[in-house]
């Protein structure tokens, strides 16, 4: 598969902050990727510098394979739409629409039409007039409907209720399905749009901690509930990234998947697996990697505490 | 960390050939940008044309209804619309610049799309300029003797086609200096925008006092006088496009959030 976004070794600095440092990434064209992380982790400088918002304090970009900045003939092919897009002053969303079918090649009319009467958009109401939910479904309308090659969409759930959260999901795999293409989703609710995701990339303070498909990383830990010394047992020497006692029952995460005689072992000692849920997932890790000292915990001793 | 390696930067060639497009391609519709609220570039300016007009009539009238016959009266109502439009020419970098990019134009596009609408909307007003110095001209001033655009500094030199140009010209520079301090003030802090407000005030000043200290003055009267409506609209356009040039300058490292 070839790639539609590359970081190598990007550095964004500002006078008193740095909010990117070093950052290598490489993206697979026609994937929909999500690009999590906290507040102020960068999402925004990170997506600004590949559609050639922001620009680099160094390193280099790529968008199918060529710098974005100033860069006519592969602009067009990219979409970002701000979580706060400012729009023309006093435009309706037909307006924006207008706009943006101009500018996108690829542009859906009659996609963007549906989008605005399933998501409600009102059609006299002056965008600067709108709700943030309304504000919000705008973006998404261009977002989706421009089919731009590499799309990106900067925490587009702001202000939008769960039916509306719903359907840009389901509307955006659909469309995706029919024609697909690079999607770049930054989100906090990791857990709200695992589903969509194929490729994680988890960013904090300016730096990238992991980057792995969805699936392998399901696959790199696993939870037990059961008695705290059944699990210690089975745990091992693992990583342990979070551990519950609760009386005698333990709830243990760690990493690292279970072989066929462990898997055994939980059903003779009554120790149940529960899947990890990757927003537990992502928040352990994140946390791991913001500590200064990672150890790895003795089961045992983390039991016994 | 950084856990992704990245040997190289995957620029296939095929990928780097397969666009074909100008890099102009996409100036009509970053000119179509600026007319996508129709509002903004053509019914407000028109409103505020004649409405600062007919204010202007009114007055005249008023004036010689209560003073009877007397001097001719000049007003700078014509001055409205321009004032607007570099208002609107600013909104256009704080609002419309930070839409440009969501729609990934690029700034040199959006700049040039800018200008062109800039330009058109600035026609547009040297024709109305025109027109309404000869309706001026056809009533009398309204029966009043009272004229906002047939001014005589205006038209002495060059007539009603040069005075439409001159306008056309000062409108599309005022519109580029709206549009150049908006800019500007989202490029750069509070701070270092009044530094330069202050260091403009300052090259000003010296100017005067250079020319006041060496007894220059009756030059540039002198130039002053031999300039045509035409060639003063000449130095105009030519401040407009170095303004243009350096808006772009501006815009380039320009951030739509800020």
């Amino acid at each position: 598969m070839s790639t539609a976004i590359e970081l190598k070794r990007v550095s964004r600095r500002y006078r008193s902050a740095t909010a990117l440092q070093d950052v290598s990434l490489r993206l697979e064209k026609d994937a929909i990727h999500g690009l999590l992380g906290r507040n102020g982790a960068g999402k925004t400088t990170l997506m600004s510098i590949a559609t050639a918002q922001d620009w680099p304090s160094s390193g280099e970009v790529r968008i199918l394979g060529q710098r974005p900045h100033e860069n006519e003939q592969v602009l067009p092919k990219i979409c970002f739409v701000r979580e706060e897009q400012r729009y023309v002053d006093d435009a309706l969303a037909k307006h924006a629409f207008s706009a943006a079918a101009q500018a996108f090649p690829r542009w859906d009319a009659e996609l963007a039409a549906q989008l605005a009467r399933e998501f409600r958009v009102p059609e006299k109401t002056r965008i600067k007039k709108m709700s943030r939910g309304q504000r919000s479904a705008v973006g998404v309308i261009i977002g989706i409907a421009s089919r731009a090659e590499v799309t990106f969409f900067d925490e587009p759930y702001m202000g939008l209720d769960a039916v509306a959260r719903q359907l840009f999901y389901d509307r955006l795999l659909e469309d995706y399905a029919s024609h697909p293409r690079t999607v770049v989703i930054s989100s906090h609710l990791i857990d709200e749009i695992a589903h969509l995701i194929e490729n994680v990339v988890v960013i904090d303070q300016g730096q990238i901690l992991l980057q792995e498909p969805v699936e392998q990383l399901r696959d790199r830990a696993v939870t037990l509930v059961g008695r705290a010394d059944a699990v210690a047992e089975i745990a091992g020497t693992r990583e342990v990234l979070h551990h519950e006692a609760m009386g005698r029952i333990v709830r243990t995460t760690m990493l690292g998947a279970l072989d066929d005689s462990e898997r055994q072992a939980l059903i003779e000692r009554d120790v149940e697996i529960v899947p990890v849920s990757l927003q537990q997932l992502i928040v352990r890790l994140t946390a791991r990697e913001d500590a200064s000292n990672q150890t790895t915990l003795n089961p045992s001793q983390e039991v016994a505490r | 960390m950084s856990n992704v390696a990245v040997e190289s930067m995957a620029a296939p060639a095929a990928q780097e050939q397969a666009a074909t497009r100008s890099s102009l391609s996409r100036i009509p519709a970053a000119f179509k940008l600026q007319f996508t609220v129709p509002s903004q570039m053509i019914w407000v300016p028109l409103v505020v044309f004649f409405g600062a007009w007919g204010i202007a009539i009114g007055i005249g009238a008023w004036i010689r209804h209560v003073a009877g016959d007397g001097d001719i009266i000049n007003t700078g109502a014509s001055q409205a619309t321009i004032w607007c439009l570099a208002f609107i020419a600013a909104y256009s970098a704080s609002h419309t610049f930070p839409f440009s990019m969501a729609l990934s134009y690029s700034r040199r596009v959006f700049v040039l799309g800018a200008f062109l609408a800039f330009a058109t909307v600035s026609a547009g007003f040297g024709a109305l300029f025109s027109i309404a110095i000869l309706v001026e001209r056809a009533t009398d001033g309204f029966w009043a003797e009272s004229y906002a655009f047939d001014l005589p500094f205006v038209t002495q030199n060059a007539g009603v086609l040069g005075a439409g140009i001159l306008a056309g010209a000062v409108c599309l520079a005022a519109m580029m200096f709206g549009f150049f301090w908006s800019i500007l003030y989202r490029r750069v802090s509070l701070v270092v925008l009044w530094v330069i407000v202050l260091a403009l005030v300052a090259l000003m000043a010296v100017t005067v006092m250079v020319l006041t200290q060496n007894d220059w003055w009756p030059h540039v009267w002198d130039w002053l006088a031999v300039q045509s409506s035409y060639s003063f609209a000449g130095w105009v356009l030519l401040l407009t496009l170095a303004l243009t040039a350096l808006n772009y300058l501006v815009i380039r490292r320009a951030v739509p959030t800020a």
